[in-house]
Parts: C-alpha cells; sequence; structure tokens
C-alpha cells in the first residue's frame, strides 16, 4: 500500500532539480471547512486573519507565535500586523483549530506532543496564550499533533507521528475542551490500513469520519533534499483513508488513496454528502461518496496540473455551495480554481500564479476574499528569494483574483506564515 | 430495557405536539447510530455549586447529577433566539412526553433546567418559566434551578464549559439585553459524569433517546 520508493525517488529527485531544492506538504483553513459543531460562523466580514507562523532562528523571537493581522478594509490597520502571541519556543508550528464555542485556538507543533490553547474570545484582537497541554506523548505515545477538530466540549486532535520510532504510524487523541485527555484511537493498521494520519473531518448526518495520510516525523522534519535521496525514507508516505464509524470512533473501511492524501473538505452544501481531497504526491483530487447502494467508496478525479512535473497539491478549499475548490500548488506557487459542479469530474477553470511558494488557502463564507499563505515546514520550503514568508489577501469576484495586501513575514520579524483562521471583534455577540 | 427505550422512540415518532409547544419539533433529517452500536466517553465529571430551587432553597447541584441519568441544560428566561432556549426548552417537553409514556424510562432519568441569568431569573421568575412541568404527575422529574449571582453560577459555567456573555443589543430606540452563548445540552450518567453533548444543529429528542438507552445498558 505504500509509494514504491523508486518511482517516488526519481520524479521527486527531478522536482528538486529543476526548483533548486526545497519544500513540500500540506495543510488546512477557512470559513467553509470548520467543523460542523462550530455553531458561530463569520458569514459578513471579517476583521482578522490569524496565522499560526514558525519561528526562525534570529527572526524576531526566533518563537513560534500566532500573529493577529487586520482584515477588514474599513479599519485603519488594514493589512497590518495588530499584534502577536509567542509560546516562548520552536516546535515546527503547523496547524490550528477552534473549540466548538470558538472561544479558544488550539494550535501545536510537528516536532513535538505539546498543544497550545489560545484565548481569542476575551479580545480578540489579542490572543492570549492561556494553557499549554502536554500530556499526549505519555498519554498515547502520539507525536506531532496536526489536525484540531471541535466535536462537541472535545478536541479530536490528529497526530502524524509517534515517540516509539518517529515513523507514520500515529493515532488520534480526544480531550475535552478543558485540555483533559479522554482517549486515545490508533489509526488501522490492518485491513489495508499503513497506520498514518494527517487530517480528519466528520460528516454527522452520515455518522462518518474521514482520515487522510501524510509521513512521520523521521521524514517530514528531515531536509526534503535528503529525504528523496533515501530510497527506504521514501516507502514511508501514506497511501490510504479511512472511514470510521464517528460516534464510535471505530474505522469502518480503509480506501487506496496513492501518493499522500492530505487536506479533507466535505461539501458544506446541504444534503450532499460527500468529501474531496488532494493527493500530494500524485497530483490527484479523490471523490469519496456514498454509493447507491449505501457503500462509499474513494475514487480518483481530477488531475492538478502536470503531475510529471510535481506541482504538489497542498492546502484545498471549498466553497460554501460546494461547487468549487481552490487548489494551492506549492512548487510552481499557483493557485487553482476547480469547478465542482459534477464533484465526479472536477474542471480546472483558473490559475494565477500567488507566490514563489503557496501552501494554505483560506476563503471568506461569502468567497469573495482569499488569503494565501506560504510556508509548509521549515526543512521543505525553498531557499534564497524564492523563500517568501507572507499572508496576501486577494479578492475573487468570479473571474480574477486581485491582490489587495500583503503582510511580510520575514521583513516584520515574524518566522514562516503557515496555518490561518479567521476571526471577528462581533461574532461573540451575534 | 431496550423495548422500552425502543417504544419511546416510536411513542415520540407518532406524538402529536406538545401542550407546551407552540409548533411540533421538525423530524430528524438522519438517521441516528443505534444504541448498541457505540459506547458514549467519559467527557468530565459535572461540577458542583449551590443552586437555588423553584422556593429559593439552596441545594447543592450534586443531588440532581447522581444516581440516575439526568439531562441538563442552560437556559435563560428572556431568550427569544429560536435556535437557543426554547428549542432547549421544547426539547426536554418532548423527552418528558416520551419518556412519561414509557414506565421502563420514567425512574431512569430526569431533566434538569439551569438558568445562567441571575440578574434576572430569580427564582420566583422561575416558577413562572417553569409552569407546570415540575409538578409531580407521576412522570419523569423535572427540576428547576437558578443561582444566587453571578459568583455562584461562574464555576458551574467553567465546569460544563458554557460560554455566555452579556450583550446589548438595541432594535430601534429600546436596548435589549441578551446572553450571547452557544446553545448545550448535556448528558449525564449515574456517576455524574458527562458522557454526551448536543449543540443546536445535533439537538433532537431521538438522538438523546438513543443516547439514553446507552447508558442505561452500561452495568
Amino acid at each position: 500500500m505504500r509509494i514504491h520508493g523508486g518511482v517516488w525517488v526519481g520524479v521527486l529527485f527531478a522536482w528538486l532539480i529543476a526548483s533548486g531544492l526545497s519544500g513540500v506538504t500540506p495543510a488546512t483553513a477557512d470559513e467553509t471547512c470548520n467543523s460542523p459543531y462550530i455553531a458561530k460562523l463569520i458569514k459578513g466580514q471579517e476583521d482578522y486573519v490569524y496565522v499560526w507562523t514558525l519561528g526562525v532562528d534570529g527572526v524576531g523571537d526566533g518563537s513560534d507565535k500566532l500573529v493577529t493581522i487586520d482584515v477588514n478594509p474599513k479599519s485603519k490597520t488594514y493589512g497590518k500586523v495588530l499584534g502577536s502571541a509567542s509560546v516562548g519556543g520552536r516546535g515546527e508550528a503547523h496547524h490550528m483549530g477552534f473549540t466548538d464555542d470558538r472561544r479558544f485556538i488550539w494550535a501545536g507543533g510537528l516536532s513535538e506532543p505539546k498543544i497550545y490553547v489560545f484565548d481569542i474570545a476575551t479580545d480578540p484582537a489579542k490572543p492570549k496564550l492561556v494553557k499549554t497541554i502536554g500530556d499526549m506523548a505519555d498519554k498515547t505515545g502520539y507525536l506531532g499533533p496536526h489536525t484540531y477538530y471541535a466535536l462537541p466540549g472535545r478536541m479530536l486532535v490528529q497526530a502524524l507521528s509517534n515517540t516509539r520510532d518517529k515513523g507514520g504510524v500515529t493515532g488520534m487523541a480526544l480531550y475535552n475542551n478543558g485540555g483533559e485527555f479522554i482517549a486515545g484511537y490508533p489509526m488501522p493498521t490492518d485491513g489495508g490500513g499503513d497506520g498514518y494520519g494527517y487530517d480528519l473531518a466528520v460528516n454527522p448526518k452520515k455518522n462518518v469520519l474521514l482520515t487522510s495520510s501524510f509521513t512521520g516525523y523521521a521524514n517530514y522534519m528531515r531536509p526534503l533534499g535528503d529525504v528523496v535521496k533515501d530510497a527506504e525514507a521514501m516507502k514511508h508516505f501514506g497511501n490510504t483513508m479511512v472511514l470510521w464509524d464517528l460516534k464510535a470512533l471505530k474505522p469502518k473501511k480503509v480506501f487506496a488513496v496513492p501518493g499522500a492524501p492530505l487536506e479533507i473538505r466535505w461539501s458544506p452544501k446541504a444534503g450532499d454528502n460527500w468529501a474531496v481531497t488532494a493527493a500530494a504526491l500524485t497530483s490527484k483530487i479523490w471523490l469519496i461518496k456514498q454509493g447507491g447502494g449505501g457503500d462509499w467508496q474513494a475514487t480518483d478525479v481530477a488531475t492538478i496540473g502536470d503531475p510529471a512535473k510535481i506541482p504538489l497539491p497542498v492546502d484545498i478549499s471549498i466553497t460554501r455551495d460546494g461547487k468549487g475548490l481552490w487548489v494551492n500548488t506549492f512548487m510552481d506557487g499557483t493557485t487553482r480554481y476547480f469547478d465542482l459542479s459534477n464533484p465526479a469530474a472536477p474542471k480546472q477553470t483558473y490559475t494565477k500564479v500567488t507566490g514563489k511558494q503557496v501552501n494554505m488557502i483560506s476563503q471568506s463564507w461569502d468567497g469573495k476574499r482569499l488569503y494565501i499563505t506560504s510556508s509548509l515546514l521549515a526543512n521543505w520550503d525553498k531557499a534564497g528569494a524564492d523563500n517568501e514568508q507572507f499572508l496576501r489577501g486577494f479578492t475573487w469576484d468570479g473571474r480574477e483574483l486581485k491582490q489587495v495586501f500583503e503582510v511580510d513575514f520575514t521583513k516584520e520579524q515574524l518566522g514562516r506564515a503557515h496555518h490561518m483562521k479567521l476571526g471577528s471583534k462581533t461574532l461573540r455577540a451575534s | 430495557m431496550r423495548i422500552a427505550a425502543a417504544a419511546a422512540v416510536l411513542w415520540l415518532a407518532a406524538a402529536p405536539a406538545l401542550a407546551h409547544d407552540p409548533a411540533p419539533l421538525p423530524a430528524l433529517d438522519f438517521e441516528p447510530p443505534a444504541p448498541g452500536t457505540y459506547t458514549l466517553q467519559r467527557i468530565m465529571a459535572a461540577p458542583d455549586g449551590e443552586v437555588l430551587d423553584l422556593a429559593g432553597r439552596p441545594q447543592r447541584l450534586r443531588q440532581f447529577t447522581r444516581d440516575r441519568i439526568t439531562v441538563l441544560g442552560f437556559v435563560y428566561t428572556t431568550c427569544v433566539d429560536p435556535e437557543g432556549c426554547p428549542l432547549a426548552l421544547r426539547v426536554f417537553d418532548a423527552l418528558k412526553r416520551a419518556v412519561d409514556e414509557t414506565p421502563g424510562l420514567r425512574r431512569a432519568l430526569r431533566l434538569v433546567t439551569l438558568s445562567f441569568d441571575p440578574d434576572h431569573d430569580t427564582p420566583a421568575a422561575m416558577r413562572g418559566y417553569a409552569g407546570d412541568r415540575p409538578g409531580d404527575d407521576g412522570g419523569v422529574a423535572w427540576y428547576f434551578f437558578t443561582t444566587r449571582s453571578r459568583r455562584a453560577l461562574q464555576p458551574l459555567l467553567d465546569g460544563f464549559g458554557q460560554d455566555v456573555r452579556s450583550t446589548t443589543e438595541r432594535p430601534g430606540r429600546r436596548s435589549r439585553r441578551e446572553l450571547s452563548h452557544v446553545l448545550k445540552v448535556f448528558l449525564l450518567d449515574r456517576a455524574g459524569v458527562v458522557r454526551e453533548i448536543y449543540s443546536s444543529t445535533f439537538l433532537h429528542p431521538r438522538t438523546v433517546l438513543n443516547d439514553i438507552e446507552v447508558l442505561r445498558r452500561e452495568p
């Protein structure tokens, strides 16, 4: 089930040579992809973009931090940094997620088992670090918390690795909103499962949870150039997705989805019961859908760019009506739009180069504003002049992406801009 | 016990609108997982604290969160958000009717409604809100409480993880105080441990009854 090393070493090595060496990997975001258990969505103008930012030695305090950017065009500080909350250390900051009441953001890094909890309710413009949860490794043996997904009163945390061998076999850790550990759920290693994890997303009305798979610490913390030259290491990327019984949190079916399937997006449209993902290494969009007989299937439905050139699809963002999908491809710095009117046959209808390297993409609920960041992993980002680190804001009128502001994270002494979440000063009153 | 729970669900599906209900609850648009196919996680211990009953007498909340399965929800009596407190009350009404018709369930369950607005919701206000619901009609017990002060309330809010924030809305010239919150209803086992939490999107008597049956089957 795992990637055949020889093939991927060859392809990736060719890409590395072409690109001048550096970056690859994934991420999650935006208002249309939050947990369905999050009661409060921002359906008007968002005020803030929170950016979970990797610390860089010699840049500012060098620590991972949650940066707040003003993104309300009516504000005097539009497009400016309002502040940041540093965690006082560097742990490969990666992803974050809201609790169900949207009062807190949970965030973490891939090089450690810690989870940081930020209060965004007391003053949405100034998130404050209020708790550090440090028992995940002791309780589960998992390492590198990645996805933070709100369940009622709980957070389900998908890890990427483990402390035993730092490989990709891992699991999910369930905590209550107070940060107390409830239970661990290992990714399946039987029935075709490879035990790897990456993202998770739920469909409560179908009582299903979907998970995807990436790779472990031993790979994602190494320089990418080293990884691709190591045939054994290249065998250790995820090739599966798993359908779980949500209520029971038990695996039901393993799908073969080659090439590291990453972000998972259920269609937000009422009545739709399908999800899509993008496989990074094979550059494919996959559709996960229930057939007429009730059985769930995963189907390869589209190709992203030219897979031979390894565009490396990373983050994806689905529109609120389920009719469109934004896809960022890291290597060519391109933002692509796919028409999903027929999710079984997505069609690319728009492309624009939005940076030298692009990873995360988040959209407002109405789809008129998009935000893009630059960083994948510290050791996988591009080097030299190609190592742009930014948050860029765009407007979308259905025909053209127009950049309206940029925050240079290097110039601002912040670090590598990664995951985004949207914030509002009035949300708590709505 | 399985027959009793199934009867409650069937009754619920066929039942007319409640006397307390302004309108029947919409049908659930999905099939909830059946009891026996899952267990419920032990999410957290329910907090304890002083509450005031409808006569204004101080009570310890833990007396009403142990020994029976408990469905507990926070409300404030002036809430007008149809997806907020009124929804919780309608669901509780429907639960009570379903359980009252099912002898095997009646004595296994209690309902608790707790105000998070002690400034306004005095015991007298809660009596008006409760109407005849707490009456000794031989059905499931339903308790209504408030607290003496915000200070007395806060540990309960914190313990349940229930957010609430006071805001002021000004429709036209008249301002109206609102308590912004995410609706949450808590299912507690006999040991007073929170085993499930329901938000407005997924709060429906059928899902709650299935989960109650899961707890009833536990040793």
